[in-house]
């Protein structure tokens, strides 16, 4: 179990002025600037769990995982991971986690990547049985033995970000932390490596926590997102209950005969709600209505039977909001907006 | 016991793999072997040209020059082989967030810096200096009793650690202020001045090196012990001492060095992606 305790980071800064006159100033200046990172942030993660961690760029994520893992200490507030605190059971800590950053290897660069094996068995204590086993699976998995044997510069992007996993992965840690783990990466590798991470958390129970900019990995992975904005946490839940909540638009798009008459048509007026409820839009080269519409206060029937009666329709599209529209919504103006 | 045994054997493991990687380029290996010879015989010939000029610097002969020139290289060339991974600490790690790596694995951070690397480019040095060393020995000016080897062998020793520790202490700095290289560099080459007797410099540099930046207790005040010049402590005194106080020196600055950087990774800000 992961408990994060009213953590804060600050990062503390000269500050700085424009221009050449302002760089000799800072250096006699004694002023600072205080940057709150992560303000304030509480969750607790069970065991097995897979955990979406998701916010804009600048908004967190990577400082709370660094926190996590024991890479920084908090300003205030702790971390306690399966009972070890990483901040002061550094050591301790590391032989229990897995870190994959997706920017940055931890392999040896200039060896194969069976060497980083050897030596990862090393330092993290593998027995060799467990060695065997454990390789046998992660073979299985993430298919390593295509390139076990080529220096680790050598090898595709696709190729690395497994044997980064895969490396993560060998001595068996009870919390996997995943920074941007699909990042760069083709729709099949990312394929693979999200159905490698879903059968290592099956089999395992490998705690897994994972920050991305992909939507994809949330919707094929994540039982449960955090979304933090600004440092601060503005959403924990699951994702169908975020859909539900906040993806309350649907849109019907409709070929229609002809045009003229819809002109007239005054859809909110009719069905009796703001224009800010139903928004309708007309695109004249394709013929084609889109009316968007909260699915609380309108119904697709209503929409349709007020357009039909004007006008005949040759074909009908209608759309959910999609997740990704949703966090970027949220990205856009934090949580308490969204729902406006 | 058992923890020594197991960073023994990383160390080893650790240490294989380096060599593997630079044997891949062998012409590098040779090529900064060659350098350090090369500035080592540039060294030599440079007292050698200034004794032409001057056959008795301050009391001192060119034999005994030579005797403190190479003595001085053996204690630095020991921690350059074993520490030299601490300048990428002041130059890089911290400020572009490689230092990362060492806070993931269930090592000592301080043991995982020095077992990346190794610097061959020092066993250049520590030959020139043993072949400097034995020279003199030849030559009958060294005291060579059985205190005076022993005490050779703990001086050498305390001499590398302060070496490593004044590296560890300049290059902890990067901690605060991101990269610490430039002080590293400066206070690092006041080393070079220690390679000849410090009597030679003014006043102020002489105190510099003999009690801030300790760099006269590595070379030149044991070097003159070893010679079997007394006068340290006045005259008479047989400077024993002085390898008393080399050793106080080195295990000072290794605890400060090391609370500095222990402080330094409880403060290390990482760097964002």
């Amino acid at each position: 179990m992961i408990e994060v305790r009213h953590v804060s980071k600050e990062f503390v800064s000269p500050k700085k002025y424009p221009g050449l006159k302002g760089a000799i100033k800072g250096l006699f200046s004694t002023e600072k600037v205080v940057k709150k990172a992560v303000e304030d942030i509480s969750f607790t993660i069970q065991d097995g769990e897979i955990v979406g961690y998701i916010g804009s760029n600048g908004a967190g994520k990577s400082t709370t995982i660094k926190m996590m893992t024991g890479i920084m200490r908090p300003t205030s507030g702790e971390c306690i991971v399966n009972g070890i605190n990483p901040s002061a059971q550094r050591k301790k800590n590391a032989q229990e986690i897995g870190v994959v950053f997706g920017q940055r290897t931890q392999l040896w660069w200039d060896l194969p990547l069976s060497e980083s094996f050897t030596i990862l068995k090393e330092i993290y204590n593998v027995s060799d049985k467990d060695y065997t086993e454990r390789m046998k699976f992660l073979n299985q998995v993430l298919q390593l033995d295509d390139f076990f044997d080529r220096p680790v510069r050598t090898l595709s992007l696709g190729q690395r970000m497994r044997a980064d996993l895969g490396a993560a992965l060998l001595h068996n840690p009870r919390v996997l932390y995943l920074d941007e783990p699909t990042i760069g990466l083709d729709l099949v590798v990312k394929d693979n490596i999200r159905a490698a991470i879903k059968e290592i958390n099956e089999k395992y129970q490998t705690t897994v926590i994972l920050t991305t900019h992909d939507i994809g990995d949330i919707e094929e992975l994540c039982s449960r997102i955090i979304i933090i904005d600004e440092g601060k946490k503005i959403y924990d839940g699951s994702l169908e209950e975020l859909k539900d909540t906040y993806g309350t638009r649907r849109t019907v798009s409709m070929e229609i005969k002809s045009p003229k008459e819809i002109v007239e048509l005054d859809l909110p007026g009719k069905l009796g709600v703001t224009e800010q409820t139903c928004k309708v839009a007309f695109d004249e080269e394709r013929k084609v209505l889109s009316v968007s519409f909260d699915k609380h206060k309108v119904q697709v029937p209503q929409v349709l039977g007020a357009v039909m009666e004007l006008t005949e329709v040759s074909d009908i599209q209608i759309q959910e909001t999609q997740l990704a529209e949703i966090v970027k919504e949220i990205y856009n103006h934090g949580l308490n907006q969204a729902d406006s | 016991m058992k923890t020594i045994k197991r960073y023994m054997r990383l160390y080893k493991v650790l240490i294989v793999q380096f060599f593997k990687v630079i044997m891949q380029s062998k012409v590098d290996f040779l090529m900064g072997l060659f350098g350090f010879f090369f500035t080592q015989i540039t060294g030599i010939l440079f007292l050698y040209l200034v004794f032409e000029q001057i056959p008795l610097l301050q009391g001192w002969s060119l034999e005994q020059l030579i005797f403190i020139y190479g003595f001085a290289q053996i204690p630095r060339s020991i921690d350059h082989l074993f520490t030299d991974n601490i300048w990428l600490v002041a130059w890089r790690l911290v400020i572009n967030g490689d230092f990362d790596r060492y806070m993931l694995r269930p090592m000592n951070v301080f043991f995982q810096v020095i077992a990346e690397k190794l610097q061959p480019d020092a066993l250049g040095e520590l030959l020139v200096g043993s072949i400097l060393v034995i020279h003199s020995c030849r030559k009958g000016i060294v005291v060579t009793d059985a205190l005076h080897i022993g005490l050779f062998f703990v001086s050498i020793m305390a001499g590398a650690l302060i070496y490593t520790s004044i590296k560890l202490f300049f290059a902890s700095f990067a901690f605060w202020i991101k990269t610490s290289g430039p002080f590293l560099q400066v206070a690092y080459e006041l080393a070079d001045f220690a390679k000849y007797p410090t009597e030679m410099y003014a006043k102020g540099i002489q105190f510099l090196i003999t009690w801030v930046i300790p760099f006269a207790f590595v070379a030149y005040l044991p070097a003159s012990y070893f010679l079997g010049r007394g006068g340290f402590f006045g005259a008479g005194s047989s400077n024993v001492e002085v390898i008393g106080i080399e050793c106080l020196i080195a295990g000072l600055f290794w605890c400060i060095a090391y609370s500095v950087f222990r402080k330094g990774i409880s403060i290390y800000e990482s760097a964002g992606n």
